[in-house]
């Protein structure tokens, strides 16, 4: 996979997560920050840092990511969400505008 | 989250991190208010997205919305201001340029702005009925620098003269153009109309109304349209280039109202370059341009048809009451033929084949056709020329063309019965002496006749047919009757006539000479003892004879002549000389017919087997004849044709006119009793009107003729008036 497909997702902890951009894109948030005209740093390092949302959330939505990609194209499975998270997730969610 | 249809839930602050720092809001938005600052400098690539779009999401949470908003509004503004003097500031032709590259990069900022400012855009704004940052951005550029007073006039004017520019010939940059004009249009549509398209209508009103009022004093009708087309499409590229499209309807509009519309009568009527000078030089290039400008504009067209249709008129009517074109009928209805010819021409190929003009065409030529009430004769005589001889050696089709385009001419004719009348005559002309070049041609003739007008109109026509076909039959019965010994008579071959087919020419019969007499006796007995109850007459008038005969030097010609012709010519058998008077008498024929076959005899350059003295043109009552010995032709036949009357002559004219009157009355009648059966009761007028249309497929009956017609009918008994209400028509049954 090439670099610029990618983009890193890294967590308030400092985990790193390299998934492809067009699933990352899934955030509508996320997709101003890659295709806003002028080159934020972001768009620059292909990569992004979100303080404020903890590992476990980050890896949760990257799934979501990959599972919302496949859900679009016709395969219906169920995402499973462990109560404990929800309510985080659903902050982040609204953050990320996905 | 789970799914993307659970979107618009509201959601508390997502660190419950209670806000303690009073300065909080200020210090976030000076993070924002920083940024915006290196956005618009080109700055930002140090910057982190997200960063501040947490920024700003946060202020909004966190309730400062108004802030962050009031914020953006005071911060853009100050930034368009500074923009709007280095816009300014710049000179010439470098304007434009500048307010177009500041709006390229106040294009790029905004959408950043929203980028990082996305979640105040998405939840604040609606909340609270707020311009969109976009939109807000827009409104500012607009009021900031485009109606900034020492912009507006500025770029308006540096626009049109752009335009103008161009218009006189100079290449300007399009593409600059069309960005700035895109921007008025994103600006908003009443921003384009008000700061550009109006003005710009106005102007280009201006401008087009001084060029076309040059142009109309200087040009002529085709230069004139050809710079007005150019304008036009010069126009609407324009418009395709840099304008918004919807303008075009009211740019070319304003070029047509400028160009055509005011100077429409002018151009058409206009001296040596006008309508009728196109027309009459066949420019359908011109003309053709001058139909697609004109149907632009309302009414253009019936001007065209108007002018074209008195053109039309006032040329038709020279050709058909210019006495030395009536002297020769075939070129007439020639010239008549080449002038529909043109016109269709230049319908087709300058007018679109457009229904209207062809209408117009079409009332023209049956305007101006039956104002000559000779054309149905020559009409006739001319199809009669084509029969005859015209014909030989075309193709089929050509022969069907020429016989459609006839067809053409008689569908314009009103007096349809008069066309009949003559051409029953001329047919029977054709017919009798097997002059007609094609049997099919006549029949297919007749087949459209029958078309056109009707069974009634053409069985008597087709009668004649079938009369040449029975006489055929029964010459193969009469000789067949009279056994081997017929080589000695004369041949004799005759054709039985259905009174009331043929036209009936009730000539005296002449005397015959008495070789002959033995054998139409013998004829006159088979034919009334195979049919019973029938009268035969002889119609001298109508037959031919072909005759052997030997002059000086033992010369033998045979001799193709007139029945006529053959009488005064065996008179020569037992005479050499013969005067007028004795002629006459000999022979009984009428005076007209007698001088026509002794003109032809003795007059014609080269068939003169007959010597006259004196020696004039015309035939006197005290000349006479003489055989002429001398008569040499290098054929074995001789043709004599009888100086025939191609035109009727002036009585014969009256007499058939006088006949068609005549047949015309029991039509009227017959369509009286037919309408007044079908409608028992019916009032003058409108009986009138009823026997007009009937009737009109043959010929205009006279509203004087018809009531003539129904007074002859109350005579009889066939109608009576009201006793109340004398107008009205009773029929009685």
């Amino acid at each position: 996979m090439r670099k610029e497909d990618t983009v890193k997702l890294i967590s308030a902890e400092g985990f790193e997560f390299v998934i492809d951009k067009k699933a990352a894109m899934v955030s509508q948030t996320i997709r101003n920050m890659l295709t806003s005209p002028g080159s934020f740093a972001e768009t620059q390092h292909g990569e992004v840092t979100f303080p404020e949302i903890s590992t476990v959330i980050l890896e949760k939505i990257c799934q979501y990511f990959y599972w919302s990609l496949q859900y679009a194209s016709g395969k219906e499975t169920e995402f499973h969400i462990e109560p404990e998270l929800t309510l985080e997730l659903m902050m982040a969610a609204n953050y990320l505008h996905t | 989250m789970s799914a993307q249809k659970k979107r618009n839930f509201q959601i508390e602050a997502f660190k419950h991190r209670v806000v303690v720092d009073p300065k909080y809001a200020e210090k976030t938005w000076k993070i924002l208010d920083h940024a915006i600052h290196e956005i618009y400098n080109h700055n930002a690539s140090g910057l982190s997205f997200e960063e501040l779009y947490r920024n700003a999401y946060n202020m909004v949470l966190h309730k400062f919305g108004e802030k962050l908003y009031s914020g953006l509004v005071s911060t853009m503004t100050s930034h368009l201001k500074e923009i709007a003097e280095s816009i300014e500031a710049a000179q010439g032709d470098l304007f434009l340029e500048e307010l177009n590259r500041k709006w390229a990069d106040h294009n790029k900022a905004l959408q950043m702005i929203r980028d990082i400012l996305m979640y105040m855009d998405r939840t604040f704004i609606p909340s609270t009925r707020k311009t969109p940052v976009h939109e807000l951005g827009l409104n500012l550029w607009r009021d900031n620098i485009i109606h900034s007073s020492n912009i507006r006039s500025r770029l308006h004017d540096t626009l049109l003269e752009l335009v103008q520019r161009e218009r006189t010939g100079e290449v300007i940059d399009r593409g600059l153009m069309r960005n700035v004009i895109k921007m008025l249009m994103d600006l908003g549509s009443s921003v384009y109309q008000e700061d550009f398209e109006k003005p710009f209508l106005e102007v280009s009103a201006d401008f087009y109304r001084g060029e076309s009022q040059q142009f109309i004093e200087s040009c002529d009708c085709g230069d004139f349209l050809k710079k007005a087309e150019r304008r036009l499409n010069e126009e609407i590229e324009r418009v395709t280039h840099y304008l918004d499209a919807k303008s075009e309807a009211k740019i070319t509009n304003v070029v047509e109202t400028e160009m055509i519309k005011c100077h429409m009568q002018t151009l058409v009527h206009m001296d040596n370059s006008g309508l009728v000078n196109m027309i009459v030089d066949d420019k359908y290039e011109d003309l053709g341009r001058m139909y697609s400008l004109f149907r632009r504009v309302h009414n253009g067209l019936s001007i065209i048809r108007d002018v074209m249709t008195s053109h039309i008129r006032d040329t038709g009517k020279q050709l058909v009451t210019d006495p030395e074109r009536l002297k020769d009928p075939v070129d007439f209805v020639q010239r008549l033929l080449d002038e529909k010819d043109k016109h269709d021409k230049i319908i087709s190929l300058a007018f679109s084949n457009d229904k209207t003009f062809q209408n117009a065409l079409n009332s023209s030529f049956e305007y101006f056709i039956n104002l000559n009430p000779r054309s149905p004769e020559y009409i006739s005589l001319f199809v009669d020329d084509k029969l005859r001889k015209g014909l030989k050696g075309v193709s089929e089709e050509d022969v069907e063309m020429v016989l459609d385009k006839v067809m053409m001419l008689f569908r314009y004719l009103q007096e349809k019965d008069v066309f009949e009348k003559y051409y029953k005559q001329h047919l029977a002309k054709r017919l009798l002496p097997g002059k007609t070049v094609s049997d099919d041609v006549e029949r297919s003739l007749i087949v459209k006749l029958k078309t056109e007008c009707g069974y009634q109109f053409t069985s008597k026509l087709e009668g004649m047919f079938t009369d040449m076909k029975t006489s055929q039959d029964t010459m193969k019965g009469f000789y067949a009757s009279l056994g081997p010994d017929v080589t000695d008579h004369p041949q004799l071959t005759v054709q039985v006539l259905t009174t009331g087919s043929w036209p009936s020419q009730s000539s005296a019969t002449c005397n015959l000479p008495s070789e002959i007499l033995g054998i139409c006796e013998k004829f006159r007995t088979y034919y009334l003892g195979t049919h019973t109850g029938r009268r035969l007459s002889w119609q001298t008038n109508m037959g031919y004879a072909d005759i052997k005969a030997t002059f000086g030097k033992g010369q033998r010609h045979e001799l193709n002549v007139s029945t006529y012709q053959m009488c005064i010519l065996m008179l020569f058998n037992s005479a050499d000389r013969l005067s007028y008077r004795e002629i006459e008498q000999a022979t009984e024929i009428p005076v007209l017919d007698l001088k026509r076959s002794l003109q032809s005899l003795a007059c014609a350059k080269g068939r003169n087997v007959l010597g006259k003295e004196p020696m004039t043109k015309e035939v006197g009552e005290d000349d006479s004849f003489f055989f002429n010995d001398k008569f040499s032709c290098k054929l074995y036949k001789v043709k004599i044709g009888t100086v025939v009357a191609q035109k009727e002559s002036e009585p014969e004219k009256l007499e058939t006119r006088q006949r068609v009157e005549e047949d015309r009355k029991p039509q009227i009648e017959a369509a009286i009793v037919r309408i007044m059966k079908s409608r028992r009761v019916l009032d003058h007028n409108n009986i009138v009107t009823e026997v007009t249309k009937q009737l009109q497929s043959r010929f205009l009956p006279n509203p004087v003729l018809i009531k003539k017609r129904i007074e002859s009918l109350i005579e009889r008994e066939f109608l009576e008036r009201d006793k109340v209400d004398r107008k009205l028509y009773r029929y009685l049954a």
